[in-house]
């Protein structure tokens, strides 16, 4: 028996041993290795014991750690394409149609998707690259490609690939689905330390506006600051679970994410920044109007408007996203770069990173300016964050986290806990998707004020699930249903729930996990 | 949910939920008909009233408020009668007088050899070293002109290169402000004012204070900080500070340049000003919370450089205050509250820039319309005895429910009580330690 689990284990230290040859710090990490055997510290009698001992005084030790763990978390995910074959026919052909409504916006606008930048045009940009809400734009014709709802209605399409409907359900769309989804009690166990009524950071809606803190403010001050000194990103993702003093958040979410601002990771930046100044892809455009129809309009974000045109337009460039989301987003255009000399270089991937903005998409990034001012450190954690979460809240897909989960469990949770606000949805006759889908697919942000939207983002990052965003939309219904058993059409409906400025996510998602 | 946890959660909503007010007879009467007044009162069940009939309740203009008190007008208020106004409130609202107030406030503890006015030598951009308070310096340089001239040229000599602003006293929302950077530019204007054709101009003084230079910034942009401070007795000192703040931000990027010293778009925060920019956004009208604020800089520059900063915010509050209680009409009838402006600058240290008697009360948004709604009723509950209806022999002590969104800065009141209780518990322990 205890053959078999070693070999296994050995099997699995070679398999690592193999990997971390072909990730980009082995390099640096092997040189420093060398010079650390090279040094006194490491006596040749006693090798093993004193390399270790040695790795562990100057934090390699800790480093390696963290890349295991990092390189980990990139395997456990479901990489594979989607086993459901009829998802993703819905799914390209939800892309097509985007690619579609692209294309013809262009030929409306008498634009094309990728042009050369003239040189007064970069000079301009250039110059203006701090301030990008002074370079000016006609963007009156400019239409965000799809918002939310649109998203929603093709979704709601979905339970027709599926071939089987049994003809005694009711037309609950997404019930028809074969994915599982958890129930409450399982969520219960996914959350234990929620469910056992542990002491948690943002419980105590009085400490909300008030200047202290409060013990518990205290003792998890203290705590993270250690935490946060270990430098070990499992240790920062634990107590993150409990919910981070803002002022440590910045820090351990990078850590968790494995951000590390390198002069590397500073010149890449600049790059992107560079290929902005030189071609023009017309989602340029989209991302100015997002961010000024969502952010510039919003008082908790319409300060960082600057910081966001450059974070957002940077993204929009980075083959890197592309490249680490193969098989999980779809296939992105090709497009020719006009007014680039015919060589095999004048075309370009449209976008770079392959993601189309939809109206809000700024919304994921917003929420990491009370983190970070410095344009790059933000950039690398929201990369680092959409790569990891994000992508699946707007992308056909039947992963566990995907957005077609997500609503499954939504609907699960509702109906077997609110058995009498899901009647009263059908009686009413609304989907009840309908009335949380921009929630979900925007994780909150841009609905809950920053403060409460970083602790739910806290938990999601400490449980590595987005399976709190559902949980959460359920317990705001069940926290408001007197009011919406009071209306019955979905105007009204959304007027009860278009106020969460004095929502306290914290005890409320406590509420709704603790046994009753 | 189970109905418990709903029970449960009920008292986690924090919405302001129109809490069941007793109805009582209150008569009020009002030169301000602002809908956040209007309908605070209206949900109180009050009746109104005009200024001649019998009222309890009176949100007067500074000027009644004056004309009432004044020897001429012989009225004598009852006991169950109350008013927004202290009568003399401009000792802290005029800029010239508050600066004055400041500096007698600084003199008088130095002569008495209070630690709080020790001095210390700092020094300039420039290289020189001046003498400046450790813990009372929160006003920028101020002088008062024509009459502070000459005190106001040895101070410039000191650092030449810095930038002065000048404002006129009497003065609102940003107008007749400008900015100076040679004495050559200040002479201009002197020249001008007393010339023949602008006879007006001659009567008015002016303050002209050092002008912050290195204002903290966010997003590149400028901002200042109004916050709400009720003041319910000077003399014992009572006063709360209003959580609920904002920051007011230039649509303009800060730039210090020459060229810009003309932009008031770029110097000046004051909404009155900037709306008329091109930039001006009405769905958020340049305002941010103060509690975004705060999470933005626990975030970015940690908790405890943040506290530090708030904690000094309210230091200098207290002291403003402290410094006009002596002279204050202390009128057990009067309450105030006061829009405090600052500034921070980029070391997060805040100064005092100018306060309100009347801060505006008109909604520019959404968010403004709540806040001053919830403003308003939060000074009511203050200022009102709990049975609701005004009364100059109640102690003014409210309980820790009628705060709502306020937080006691100083009640000297209190504090003298326990210190009276800690000193007796103190004589008493010790007593007992000797006895044992
Ligand atoms: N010493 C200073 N340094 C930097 N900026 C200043 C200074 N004094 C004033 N300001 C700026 O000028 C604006 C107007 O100043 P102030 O509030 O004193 O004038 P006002 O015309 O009386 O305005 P209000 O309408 O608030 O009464 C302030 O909001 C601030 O942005």
């Amino acid at each position: 028996m205890d053959g078999i689990k070693e070999d296994a284990i050995h099997n699995t230290a070679l398999k690592l041993a193999e990997e971390i040859k072909n990730l980009s710090i082995y390099k640096s990490f092997y040189s420093d290795i060398q010079k650390l055997v090279s040094s006194p510290n490491v006596k040749k009698e006693d090798f093993k014991q004193s390399l270790q001992e040695a790795m562990k005084e100057k934090g390699l030790d800790t480093k390696l750690r963290n890349t295991v763990y990092h390189w980990v978390r990139t395997q456990s995910k479901n990489n594979k394409l989607d086993p459901l074959t009829c998802l993703s026919k819905a799914s390209s052909q939800w892309e097509k149609r985007i690619h579609k409504s692209l294309n013809s916006m262009c030929s409306d606008l008498e634009t094309s998707l990728a042009k050369l930048r003239p040189q007064s045009e970069q000079d301009d940009i250039a110059e203006k690259w701090n301030e990008l809400s002074t370079y000016s734009l006609d963007l009156s014709k400019y239409r965000p490609v799809y918002a939310p709802k649109d998203f929603l209605e093709v979704l709601l399409t979905l339970s027709g690939y599926v071939p089987f409907t049994r003809e005694d359900e009711p037309k609950w769309e997404f019930a028809h689905l074969p994915l599982q989804v958890k129930t409450l009690d399982q969520l219960r166990k996914e959350y234990p330390e929620w469910a056992s009524g542990e002491p948690l950071l943002g419980a105590n809606p009085e400490s909300r506006c008030a200047l202290g803190g409060g013990a518990l403010g205290a003792e998890r001050a203290a705590l993270g600051a250690r935490v946060s000194a270990l430098r070990y990103a499992p240790v920062a993702q634990e107590f993150l679970k409990r919910g981070s003093p803002h002022c440590l958040r910045a820090g351990l979410w990078a850590q968790v994410l494995g951000v590390e601002i390198t002069p590397h990771q500073t010149a890449n930046f600049n790059q992107l920044k560079k290929s902005v100044l030189e071609v023009d892809l017309m989602i340029d455009k989209l991302i100015f109007k997002d961010v000024q129809l969502t952010a510039s309009n919003d008082d908790q974000y319409f300060v960082f408007e600057d910081l966001l045109y450059q974070v957002m337009l940077c993204f929009s460039r980075d083959g890197e996203i592309l490249q680490q989301l193969k098989g999980c987003v779809g296939s992105a255009l090709t497009v020719t770069i006009k007014g680039k000399q015919t060589s095999p270089d004048n075309t370009t991937v449209f976008p770079p990173s392959g993601i189309i903005p939809f109206h809000g998409f700024s919304m994921y990034a917003t929420p990491f300016c009370y983190l970070y001012d410095e344009p790059v450190q933000l950039y690398y954690t929201f990369r680092a964050f959409y790569i990891r979460y994000w992508h699946r809240l707007h992308n056909i897909s039947t992963h566990p986290q995907g957005i077609v989960s997500l609503c499954l469990l939504y609907e699960r949770l509702l109906e077997a806990n609110e058995p009498l606000l899901w009647i009263h949805f059908k009686n009413i006759n609304i989907h009840p998707v309908r009335v949380v889908f921009k929630w979900l697919m925007r994780a909150f942000s841009g609905h809950l004020p920053p403060d409460q939207l970083l602790f739910l983002w806290d938990a999601i990052l400490g449980y590595d699930s987005l399976d709190i965003l559902p949980l959460l939309a359920v317990a705001i219904l069940s926290f408001r249903k007197e009011n919406i058993f009071q209306v019955n059409t979905i105007q009204n409906v959304d007027a009860v729930l278009a106020d969460l400025s004095t929502i306290s996510i914290v005890p409320l998602l406590q509420l709704a996990l603790m046994k009753p | 949910m189970n109905p418990d946890s709903k029970k449960l959660a009920a008292s986690f909503y924090g919405r302001v939920n129109a809490p069941i007010v007793e109805r009582c007879r209150v008569n009020f009467c009002t030169d301000l008909e602002k809908s956040v007044l209007m309908s605070n009162f209206e949900r109180r069940g009050w009746h109104q009233v005009s200024p001649d009939d019998e009222w309890n309740f009176y949100w007067a203009s500074t000027q009644t408020c004056r004309n009432l008190f004044s020897v001429e007008s012989g009225y004598r208020m009852n006991d169950n009668q109350m008013i927004n106004h202290f009568p003399n409130h401009y000792e802290l609202s005029r800029k010239d007088l508050l600066v004055k107030n400041i500096k007698r406030y600084r003199k008088e503890l130095e002569r008495e050899g209070n630690p709080l006015a020790e001095k210390a030598e700092v020094v300039l951009q420039g290289g020189q070293v001046v003498t400046r308070y450790v813990h009372l310096d929160f006003v920028p340089v101020t002088f008062v002109l024509p009459a502070d001239y000459n005190m106001f040229v040895e101070e410039y000599r000191k650092s030449p290169q810095s930038t002065w602003i000048m404002k006129p006293c009497g003065k609102s929302q940003g107008t007749g402000i400008f900015l100076i950077n040679k004495l050559s530019k200040l002479k201009k204007w002197s020249r001008e004012a007393k010339a023949p054709f602008h006879p007006q101009l001659t009567k008015e003084s002016y303050v002209i204070s050092r002008y912050i230079d290195n204002p903290l910034l966010i997003g590149g942009k400028k901002f200042d900080l109004r916050l709400y401070v009720l003041v319910t007795s000077f003399r014992p000192l009572k006063a709360y500070l209003f959580q609920l703040g904002f920051c007011r931000f230039c649509t303009v990027k800060y730039d210090t340049s020459v060229t810009e010293l003309d932009n008031m778009y770029v110097h000046l925060t004051n909404v009155s000003v900037q709306k008329h920019g091109g930039d001006y956004n009405s769905i958020h009208g340049g305002k941010m919370s103060v509690q975004n604020l705060k999470l933005y800089l626990e975030g970015t520059r940690g908790k405890a450089v943040t506290d530090k900063l708030f904690a000094a915010m309210q230091w200098l509050i207290v002291h403003s205050l402290k410094a006009v209680s002596s002279v204050m009409a202390n009128d057990r009838h009067c309450f105030e509250c006061y829009g405090y402006d600052i500034i921070i600058d980029n070391q997060l240290k805040p100064w005092l820039v100018e306060v309100n008697a009347s801060p505006s009360l008109t909604s520019t948004t959404v968010n403004d319309r709540i806040l001053k709604y919830k403003l308003i009723d939060n000074i009511l509950s203050v200022v009102l005895p709990p049975e609701g209806v005004p009364d100059v022999r109640w102690n003014k002590q409210p309980n820790v429910e009628a705060l709502g969104n306020f937080d006691l800065l100083i009640d000297e009141e209190l504090m003298e009580k326990d210190e009276q209780t800690s000193a007796s518990n103190r004589g008493h322990k010790s007593h007992k330690n000797r006895t044992t």
